[in-house]
């Protein structure tokens, strides 16, 4: 009878044990799966590859309205243009040219248009030698004022190059001055940058990330060495007492924080 | 026991009726407390074929061992994702050195790169894998400890500060490569580390042994928008991992040695990124290498000799 009373007993104690675990498993005391919350999808934009700006050779391809490239819509051929200046001497932009932007060099020192329009011909472009450039061959103007730039295009230094580095494998793309730039005001302007990473972290404490820096996910990692050493505590000596008390002191922090969010 | 029960006297059923029925609660009881104990391993998500399982080591196999996985592996994804991928097993070019470029002069900090870089290697959306870490560092310095890559302002590039994208060095002499006990990490001839995903026991030595935080590991089941993956897959590349795997950046081995450019480079709107074969002299960045102030290689103290170069203009 002892013997029986003894063997229910013990098989009570391990039900029990199996049943607090199950138990602890149902209600997900040991932290369970918590589901992690679905990133936003990036915006399409951001994975488009066309430039900042589209050259004349990009609306006809895309046909969208290239009327304000048609310059003899409005003006007269073979007339000269002349400039008109206010009283204190400074040019006017027509009215109808309001969509340039002016701002070619530091202190607005190119922005006078025969710099590079030709003041006779519109379809043309007139670099400082006298010579004349069709509009399609503007790459040559840019380079009559920015050499070295033009030198590193001309390499494929500068500029995207895209479609095939191995250029026995297929075709290769290199873009032209104006696909990027807007030669009225080639400095970039400012955009929006795309999303910041979400880090596991992050998400864990629902948003709150402002102190989130570089090592988010190694802090992770550093997370559950913790756990794994906190287990292997009763085989350590005693020397080294300090790391699983350390161990604690890190394990202590998400237990916090679970509580908090309870 | 069992004797016990036979033996008892009609007087004593009772109370051994009651034992009986006690034992067999206990161990009904214990049945299920043990099998709901078992949970997590019912939770174990995508369980190994046995043809997975018993796969070979990357090197050893033959042509038709490969064929045989790639196709395991289309209609893996085809079952998971819908569609069928074509997936290929590009093997490094004779007389190919890859070598990458970046202008921090023209890296203007949008994070297009990031995200192309998502989209074409399959990376998990939500938990995030990402690649490429753009760092917002103020002008003048180059103190990663003071970099941010949180940064959200309306419009970049900021006024004072310079962008400088990380993502895998692709080392000449790689440390991750050096900690791996299994061998699933190596570098191959044209300069690529490379992981095969099938091999990875997930122990992340090679995480750790990253100075460039390159590495990325899989703690949970990747995500992919069906709609949003990408069918051009190469084993050692871009084709779907699974949990519990390491992955990285691998010059997007299914593009370059293809002979194309890798997405981050395609996507760059400042043309700051620069790739190619260092051991074509014509080439764009042996041209870099050869007339541009290269200033680093990142950590270069560490020896770990980079095969991405950062460079200035002017």
């Amino acid at each position: 009878m002892t013997d029986s009373r003894l063997e229910s007993k013990v098989s009570a104690a391990i039900v029990a044990v199996f049943a607090l675990l199950a138990a602890g498993f149902a209600l997900e005391l040991f932290g369970g799966y918590r589901p992690l919350p679905e990133n936003p999808l990036v915006d399409p934009s951001f994975l488009e590859t066309k430039t900042w700006r589209a050259s004349y050779a990009d609306k006809v391809a895309a046909e969208e309205e290239v009327f304000e490239y048609d310059c003899y819509f409005c003006h007269e051929e073979k007339k000269k243009l002349e400039l008109t200046f206010d009283d204190k001497g400074a040019w006017v932009r027509p009215e109808e040219h309001e969509n340039i932007k002016m701002g070619h060099g530091t202190h607005g020192r190119n922005n006078n248009c025969f710099n590079c329009h030709d003041q006779e011909n519109m379809v043309l472009l007139q670099p400082r030698d006298g010579t004349t450039i069709e509009m399609q061959d503007s790459s040559r103007l840019c380079g009559s004022c920015h050499g070295p730039t033009q030198r590193d295009w001309q390499a494929g230094i500068h500029g995207r190059t895209s479609g095939h580095w191995d250029r026995e494998k297929g075709e290769f793309q290199r873009l032209n001055c104006v696909n990027c730039h807007d030669p009225h005001s080639p400095q970039f302007p400012g955009r929006a940058p795309a999303p910041p990473p979400n880090y596991l972290r992050k998400v864990g404490k629902q948003g709150s990330h402002q102190d989130v820096e570089e090592g988010a996910e190694q802090a992770e990692e550093s997370e559950e060495e913790a756990e794994s050493s906190d287990e292997a505590e009763p085989e350590m000596d005693d020397s080294e007492e300090s790391k699983p008390e350390a161990a604690d002191a890190e394990k202590s922090e998400p237990e916090a924080e679970k509580g908090k969010d309870e | 026991m069992s004797e016990q029960t036979e033996t008892t006297t009609p007087e004593a059923a009772d109370p051994m009726k009651r034992r009986s029925f006690l034992r067999a609660a206990t161990a009904g009881a214990g049945m299920a407390a043990l099998a709901a104990s078992l949970k997590p391993l019912l939770e174990m998500e995508d369980p190994p074929s046995m043809e997975r399982f018993l796969q070979k080591y990357y090197k050893e196999m033959t042509p038709e061992d490969m064929k045989k996985v790639l196709t395991r592996i289309e209609n893996e994804v085809e079952k998971e994702y819908g569609k069928r991928p074509h997936v290929r097993d590009l093997k490094p070019m004779d007389g190919v050195q890859f070598v990458y470029c970046l202008n921090l002069t023209r890296c203007i900090g949008c994070r297009k790169c990031v995200h192309a870089c998502v989209a074409e290697n399959n990376q998990s959306r939500s938990p995030e894998i990402q690649y490429i870490r753009v760092l917002k560092m103020p002008h003048g310095s180059l103190d990663m400890e003071k970099a941010d890559h949180d940064y959200t302002p309306d419009q970049v590039p900021e006024e004072g500060y310079f962008y400088m994208p990380v993502q895998c060095q692709q080392c000449e002499n790689p440390a991750c490569v050096k900690v791996c006990p299994v061998n699933a990490t190596w570098q191959e001839s044209d300069g690529i580390t490379v992981i095969d995903y099938d091999w990875c026991i997930g122990c992340r030595y090679c995480a750790a042994a990253c100075p460039y935080f390159a590495r990325r590991f899989n703690f949970a089941k990747p995500s992919i928008p069906k709609d949003r993956i990408n069918l051009d897959m190469a084993y050692l590349g871009n084709r779907p991992r699974r949990m519990g795997v390491m992955e990285k950046c691998h010059f997007c081995i299914q593009r370059t040695r293809a002979g194309r450019y890798p997405a981050c480079l395609e996507v760059c709107p400042a043309g700051a990124r620069k790739f190619g074969n260092v051991l074509d002299p014509e080439s764009e960045v042996a041209k870099i290498l050869a007339t541009k102030r290269v200033f680093i290689q990142l950590k270069e103290e560490l020896g770990t000799m980079p095969r991405f170069f950062y460079y200035f203009d002017v």
